[in-house]
This record gives structure tokens, C-alpha cells and sequence, in this order.
């Protein structure tokens, strides 16, 4: 996680810089921006942790392992699938909750179809920008085109996992 | 979305407290003010990199590249401005009605957006890196490196049968 905040930070220095060299200097743009989008994160992430810390602290580690672990296999990443598209919220709040699920053992496999579905069909997002910009018509025919996304990234992935592990 | 993590959070709390007592929900509240104040520093570069990446990349570049080009060649290059489009939804989707105004292919928007969802490079530097570790982003990547093309080869045929524009 350290290696983690200094890249950001490292990136944040570079976007910066270039940025300086921009002709209009965008720093406050940027500024405006980034604030935007952290203003509603002040409240939710907390909570968003604090909802997730509880909802673990209920569910059994032994249930994550048996529903969501390696060997739950295609069941796993269909369970994985459904709930990844249901799942609320944008990557700062998200993360997090993926994050306590490996740590619970939850499956490489599994949690690859579960960030698949809260990519691409995320509910929330659907309902509250798809929707209104794009129409019904053009959101349920993306959505149909991207139904078998979880499932055929988690099962790739369990491809992946099974022949790295065999060495080849 | 904030209500609904304050309700999810009181009735999970709620529940916590019932089953198990006052300790286990001070345990879990402490692994969540733990995990937070990991998270926080990273989550406020996040939002600043993201709000410049969105300064210096302006959605007009990124339809200039698109244009109407579908095919291979177009759908890669679609698969490869979805990975580099910066920003969230905000962004994204009036991008993709502004290229289906253009007159872009069906099937090139969804491989836009499904590339800027699954394989968007910026939430992957800043946030799925960090949070999650080099290994498993580049096993999910290289797993969702075709989703794209896949989602867009469903999409011909699904515009068809909802009669979507040409």
C-alpha cells in the first residue's frame, strides 16, 4: 500500500508538471475536477467501510471460502458475476470492498468476474448516467452485448491461474 | 448512494451488535478507521490525478480519433481511446453520445465504453495498482484484453434486432 501512495504520488507530480507546461496552466481546472468527484466520497467512503467491515464480521470466512474461493469454480464466478453488477458505487469505494474479500479468500478467478460486472454492467452507473445520456434503447442493447463479459473474464482468468500454476 | 451506505452500514452495524455484542462492533469499526486511513491518502491523489488527466486530455481529442472507422482497425482503435479515456461516467458517456452523433458504428461505442470500463487505464494506475497489486491487475487485464472486441461482435446483431440506427 506504501508502494502504492508513492506511485500515485509520483504521477500526480508528472500530471502536474505537464500541466505547467500547458499554455492556459490548468491547475485550477484540475483542481475543480478532482473535487468534484471527492466531495461525495467524504461521507460514503467511510460508511462504505464501515458497512463492509460489519457485513464481514456477519458473514463466515468459511462461506466466502466455500461460495467465492478457487474451488467454488463456474458456480463461484456466476455468484461472483451477479454480484460484482450489483454492487454500488465508483473504484474508491469499490477497491476496498474487493480488497476485504481477498483477505476473506475469495478466488483470483472469482473476484476477476466480480470486478468485470461492476465494470461493465454496474447498475448504479447504468441508472444514473447511461439512462439519461444514452436512451433506453442504446443501454439495453450495450447491456445484452455485455452480459457474458464476467463470465468469460473469470473464465479466462481461472485459465490463466491454472497455467501459470502449472509453471509452463 | 450515501444513504444507502448509512443504511447498509446501521443495519449491518445493528446486526453486529445483536449477534455478537458491543466488542465485535468496535472490532470492526477499527478495521475500518484502520483500512481508511490507508485508503484516504491514495483516494485524494486519485481525484487530483484524474481531474488533470481530464484537464490536459479534452474529450473533443479523443472523438477526433475515433471518427467513423469501424471494422478491426476501428474497433482496435476504439479499444484503445476507451483504455486511455480518463475520468468517470461523467465523462465517458457523453463522449459516446457525441460519437454516435458523428455518426460512429454500434458496435464501435460499446467496444469504446466496454474497453474504458474494463480496461481503463487510469483507474488502473490509480487505483487497482495500489489497492490490489501488480499480479493480479495484469492476470485481470490480459483476461479482459478481448472483452472488448467480444462485446462489440454481440453488439452488431443485437443493434439489428432492436433497430438501431445503420
Amino acid at each position: 500500500m506504501i508502494l502504492g501512495l508513492v506511485t500515485v504520488l509520483v504521477l500526480l507530480g508528472l500530471f502536474a508538471a505537464l500541466a505547467q507546461r500547458r499554455p492556459g496552466r490548468p491547475h485550477r481546472t484540475a483542481l475543480r475536477t478532482g473535487w468534484r468527484q471527492l466531495r461525495p466520497l467524504l461521507l460514503r467512503l467511510p460508511l462504505a467501510l464501515l458497512a463492509a467491515a460489519f457485513l464481514i464480521t456477519l458473514l463466515p470466512q468459511e462461506a466466502v471460502v466455500a461460495y467465492l474461493g478457487e474451488s467454488s469454480g463456474w458456480q463461484g464466478v456466476l455468484l461472483a458475476s451477479l454480484f460484482g453488477g450489483l454492487l454500488p458505487g465508483g473504484p474508491a469505494v469499490s477497491f476496498p470492498l474487493v480488497l476485504v474479500l481477498i483477505d476473506e479468500g475469495a478466488g483470483t478467478a472469482q473476484l476477476i468476474a466480480l470486478l468485470t460486472a461492476w465494470s461493465v454492467l454496474a447498475f448504479h452507473r447504468v441508472a444514473a448516467h447511461e439512462l439519461p445520456t444514452l436512451g433506453a434503447r442504446y443501454t439495453l442493447a450495450r447491456l445484452l452485448a455485455s452480459a457474458p463479459l464476467p463470465i468469460v473474464a473469470g473464465a479466462l482468468a481461472g485459465a490463466l491461474v491454472r497455467f501459470t500454476a502449472a509453471g509452463i | 448512494m450515501t444513504l444507502f451506505f448509512l443504511a447498509l452500514a446501521s443495519a449491518a452495524g445493528g446486526a453486529v451488535y445483536a449477534l455478537q455484542g458491543p466488542e465485535a462492533v468496535a472490532a470492526a469499526a477499527g478495521r475500518a478507521g484502520g483500512l481508511l486511513l490507508r485508503v484516504a491518502p491514495i483516494v485524494v491523489a486519485a481525484v487530483l490525478i484524474s481531474g488533470y488527466a481530464q484537464a490536459l486530455m479534452p474529450r473533443e481529442t479523443v472523438q477526433r480519433w475515433l471518427g467513423t472507422g469501424s471494422g478491426l482497425r476501428g474497433l482496435s482503435l476504439a479499444t484503445a481511446a476507451g483504455a486511455l479515456t480518463p475520468g468517470g461516467p461523467f465523462a465517458a458517456f457523453p463522449l459516446v453520445v457525441a460519437l454516435l452523433g458523428a455518426g460512429a458504428a454500434f458496435e464501435v461505442c460499446v467496444a469504446f465504453i466496454t474497453a474504458w470500463s474494463v480496461l481503463g487505464l487510469n483507474r488502473v494506475i490509480v487505483y487497482e495498482i495500489p489497492f490490489l497489486g501488480v499480479h493480479f491487475v495484469a492476470l485481470r487485464l490480459l483476461a479482459s484484453l478481448p472483452l472488448p472486441f467480444i462485446a462489440a461482435l454481440l453488439a452488431r446483431p443485437v443493434g439489428r434486432w432492436l433497430r438501431l440506427g445503420p
